[in-house]
């Protein structure tokens, strides 16, 4: 049974002429991380809101079709719902800090605070969200004094501390460096291990290639390509859809136009892939 | 660099661990009273045998005394000065120099208001640097304060500096494309937009984000919220505080029906 | 004979046979005295012109030679940022600079257009000491895009913002005229040119930034983390942009996080830890140096780890190169081998 069930989806932003997301239908199963990827404008950070209900509730704007997420129609739910089962984690660090809290603690507190939980069952469910995001060590420092990869994986932690069933990721690692992007997707990738619903927007394709179960290519607010990494980034349509390649299937898409690449192997998007690939180029 | 507005100063001290609403009822209550309490003395007696007293309780005397005659006092001269020289009507001259002519009556009048205002600012003082922003305004949601009027002041006193550092980058990119912002007065006011502008653009995309932020950490949503704070009250200290309001309503009194 | 040269044209009139000789010598001397200058001072003025115009170029070049000596540099926080940065970048290279958060890379590059000053050392651009420049007269040669294009975008449309540096810098209308269509036209942004910045969405409004810079048409442009955020199409751009500065013969200084797009894009690479410039070089010699990478949490690039995982023996770091290096390693695999039978 799908936790989300998009069928028909068709968004209009308020003022704008064109659909940000036209006739989109997609099934995510539990505990499966999927990936978005797609040109800026395809309409990522749209399907991102609309998965966790900004997209009717907070932005307005025209919603035909059904988008069902954890059990709930998000069209006949109030946002406060379903922010519940769905959490939201975007770009930017610094703007996801709420600034009503001094401290990392009770930072990650604020959203219990906000669901009224009461106060004892508080400090269990804190611990164990900065334990998931390794940042018990800063319980105490004020979140302003954090590195942008600290600061978003306390991001994560407010939104995991509310137990939600899927998390969306709008290109968590862009604003990063490459310590922090590690770091961030190391958490994630243990929270889809451990049984969590991901669907993340991302462009750095070598960590989709890794860590997604599929991916899903947007372009033009349609959804054009869905199927396992290997499958889907060594398309040979991505170029027209203005997507890149990870550099180990540009490379070994080389060799295979000059007959070099083993007949039957498939084409590499990681490191591992690669390596095989190229060895086994090597024994023919 | 500080990262957030604030005068509060931890200590481990029994005022610091009075309610936050002991002492907002005691900051109000001691205003009130220095204004309406009969008595020329009244303000100074305020200060000097309260609230001096309970900053050395808090063990805050040392900032509260420096931050007082910094602060306080400067500006309690200028008032004294000002009322001095200026006070109309007034017969007793005390010594005169070119136009001007220093009254009896207004050193007196002077000396009433600048001890009243010093005793307004000590007040918030001993309330500011013995109380955390955040144990104040949860205490005040807790009876009631909404909870957005709460959130946005406490997030101000936090992203404010943070806006700081915002205008210095604004200051410094602009600069880089050749703006001058030394100079007439002229050339400083037409500096005004490129660095406002980007400002307050910038800002409302920020803005935006942060809603969604606190969206979806349920801020809005329709439940009776709880704190992780726990906020000790007594009933001591209950009765304190309707003592203060009690006291506050007969110096009130006494202004009506004397 | 000038005795007699000079009395046969006293007395003009004289046709004297031997007079009119003489005459005729003369003016033949004078042809022959003037050619002889002619081929004797042409050369020598030749060679003086191209000598003194060398000159003046090697001056300009050299002018735009950024030389940093010994720079150290502390915030008024105590932050010791900068711990002892001796660097010099000649005219028209491209340099990248990475390195972890925190390693000193933006308060280095903020001493290029005198935002920060030495806490103590010298910089200069060209024989300007930045410590006696002011940030608005450094921008005449150093233009820098910030990483965050909403700190500077104020005005009503596209062309505006682009004008907004030019116009600061006295250029005449004509040149900022021509200097911002071409800027826009670089950018693709020709046709965004009268619509407001902020209705764009933030990867245009990243071209609209950089528009702003180049429109300025300084000599060393600065980019701080130009590709964060972007899309692939727009990294191609980028890419295809710095290639033109290279030819235009620009100094191009990117701050930047996207290994790869440095590998692939950049001579010369500067890694940054602590304060300090750890490695400065080429890419070869760059990546080979893992273990000072790793110290400032620089990954190579992924032609780079392939490589080392195939024991290419070679450093590699573009698709051309791993792809020479792996045939050299594996002869069989050769560019031209007919389709595999009974693979």
């Amino acid at each position: 049974m799908a936790i989300i069930e998009i069928e028909n989806l068709t968004y209009r932003y308020p003022h704008t002429s064109q659909p940000a997301l036209r006739d989109l239908s997609l099934q995510i199963e539990p505990g499966e991380f999927v990936a978005i990827v797609g040109a800026n404008g395809a309409g990522k950070s749209t399907l991102c809101y609309t998965l966790t209900g900004f997209v009717p509730h907070f932005f307005q704007g025209e919603l035909s079709g059904r988008v069902h997420v954890a059990g709930l129609e998000t069209k006949e739910h109030p946002l406060e719902d379903i922010v519940l089962v769905s959490g939201l984690v975007f770009q930017n660090p610094f703007n996801q800090i709420s600034g009503a809290k001094f401290t990392v603690y009770d930072e990650i507190a604020f959203g219990l605070e906000n669901l009224g939980v009461p106060r004892e069952d508080m400090p269990a469910r804190i611990e164990r969200a900065m334990a998931l995001t390794g940042i018990t060590a800063m319980a105490e420092r004020s979140p302003y004094a954090l590195s942008g990869g600290q600061q978003q994986r306390v991001a994560l932690a407010s939104m995991l501390v509310m137990e939600p069933q899927v998390l969306v990721l709008d290109e968590p690692t862009s604003q990063l460096d490459p310590l922090g992007s590690r770091e961030v997707f190391a958490v994630i990738r243990e929270l889809s291990r451990e049984g969590m619903t991901v669907v993340m927007a991302e462009h750095k394709l070598e960590w989709v290639a890794q860590f997604a179960d599929r991916v899903l290519v947007l372009a033009d607010g349609q959804l054009v390509l869905s199927g396992p990494p290997a499958e889907v980034l060594t398309s040979p349509l991505l170029e027209t859809y203005h997507i890149g390649q990870t550099r180990y299937t540009t490379v070994a898409r080389r060799l295979q136009a000059e007959n070099g690449w083993p007949a039957g192997q498939p084409l590499p998007v990681t490191l591992e892939e690669a390596e095989a690939g190229f060895k086994a180029a090597l024994i023919k | 660099m500080q990262d957030k507005l604030s005068f509060y100063i931890h200590r481990d001290s029994p005022l610091h661990r009075l309610n936050p609403l002991t002492k907002l009822t005691l900051t109000f209550s001691l205003i009130l009273m220095g204004f309406l309490a009969p008595g020329y003395w009244t303000a100074t007696f305020i200060f000097l045998v309260v609230l001096l007293p309970f900053s050395v309780w808090g063990k805050i005397s040392p900032e509260f005394t420096r931050t007082t005659f910094r602060l306080i006092l400067p500006l309690t001269l200028f008032l004294f000065g000002m009322q001095s020289l200026f006070y109309p009507g007034g017969k007793t001259v005390l010594f005169s120099f070119w136009i001007f002519s220093v009254k009896l009556e207004g050193v007196q009048f002077a000396y009433l208001t600048a001890s009243r205002i010093m005793n307004m600012v000590g007040s918030f003082l001993l309330l500011l640097l013995s109380t955390h922003p955040s144990t104040l305004m949860t205490a005040l949601t807790q009876r009631g304060l909404p909870p957005s009027l709460t959130y946005i002041i406490v997030s101000t006193l936090q992203i404010l500096p943070q806006m700081r550092n915002k205008a210095n980058t604004i200051i410094d990119a602009q600069r880089s494309r050749g703006l001058e912002t030394q100079g007439s007065l002229r050339r400083r006011f037409g500096a005004l937009l490129p660095l406002v502008g980007p400002l307050v653009f910038g800002s409302l995309v920020d803005v935006e984000e942060r809603a969604i932020a606190l969206e979806a950490r349920a801020f809005k949503a329709k439940r009776i919220k709880t704190s992780l704070l726990l906020i000790p009250d007594s009933p001591a200290q209950s009765g304190f505080r309707l003592g203060l309001i009690a006291l506050t309503m007969l110096a009130i009194g006494s202004r009506l029906w004397f | 004979m000038p005795n007699a040269a000079a009395r046969g044209r006293a007395g003009s009139s004289n046709l004297d046979p031997l007079s009119l000789q003489m005459d005729t010598d003369a003016h033949r001397q004078k042809i022959v005295d003037r050619n002889l200058s002619t081929i004797f001072y042409l050369p020598s003025t030749i060679f003086l012109s191209v000598s003194i115009y060398g000159l003046y170029l090697w001056l300009r070049k050299n002018c735009m030679r950024i030389h940093i000596d010994n720079l150290h540099f502390t915030y008024p926080s105590g932050v010791r940022a900068l711990q002892g940065v001796s660097l010099t970048i000649e005219p028209g290279e491209q340099v990248a600079i990475v390195g972890q958060n925190g390693a000193g890379k933006t308060t280095l590059v903020r001493h290029l257009n005198g935002l920060l000053l030495p806490s103590s050392g010298t910089v200069h651009i060209g024989d300007w000491l930045t410590r006696d420049s002011s940030v608005a007269k450094l921008a005449a040669r150093v233009g820098y895009v910030f990483q965050n294009p909403d700190d500077q975008l104020f005005k009503g449309n596209v062309r505006d913002e682009v004008k907004f540096g030019p116009a600061n810098l006295g250029f005449t209308p004509e040149q900022i005229e021509t200097q911002v269509d071409e800027a826009l036209a670089r950018l693709e942004l020709s046709e965004k040119a009268a619509v407001n910045p902020y209705d764009l969405t933030p990867t245009w409004r990243k071209r609209v930034a950089i528009a702003a810079i180049l429109a300025m048409d300084t000599p060393i442009i600065i980019l701080d983390e130009p590709t964060t955020g972007q899309d692939y199409y727009s990294v191609q751009h980028l890419a295809g942009l710095i290639q033109h500065l290279r030819q235009q013969g620009k100094t191009v200084i990117a701050i930047s996080h996207d290994i790869d797009f440095v590998a692939e894009n950049f001579d010369r690479i500067v890694v940054m830890g602590q304060g300090r410039v750890l490695l400065d070089g080429p890419a070869e010699a760059i990546f080979a140096e893992e273990e000072i990478l790793n110290s400032t949490y620089v990954q190579p690039p992924q032609l780079a780890r392939l490589a080392g995982r195939l024991d290419l023996g070679q450093v590699v770091y573009t698709v051309d190169g791993f792809l020479a290096a792996y045939r050299q390693r594996n002869p069989a695999v050769s560019p031209v081998k007919p389709p595999i039978s009974g693979g």
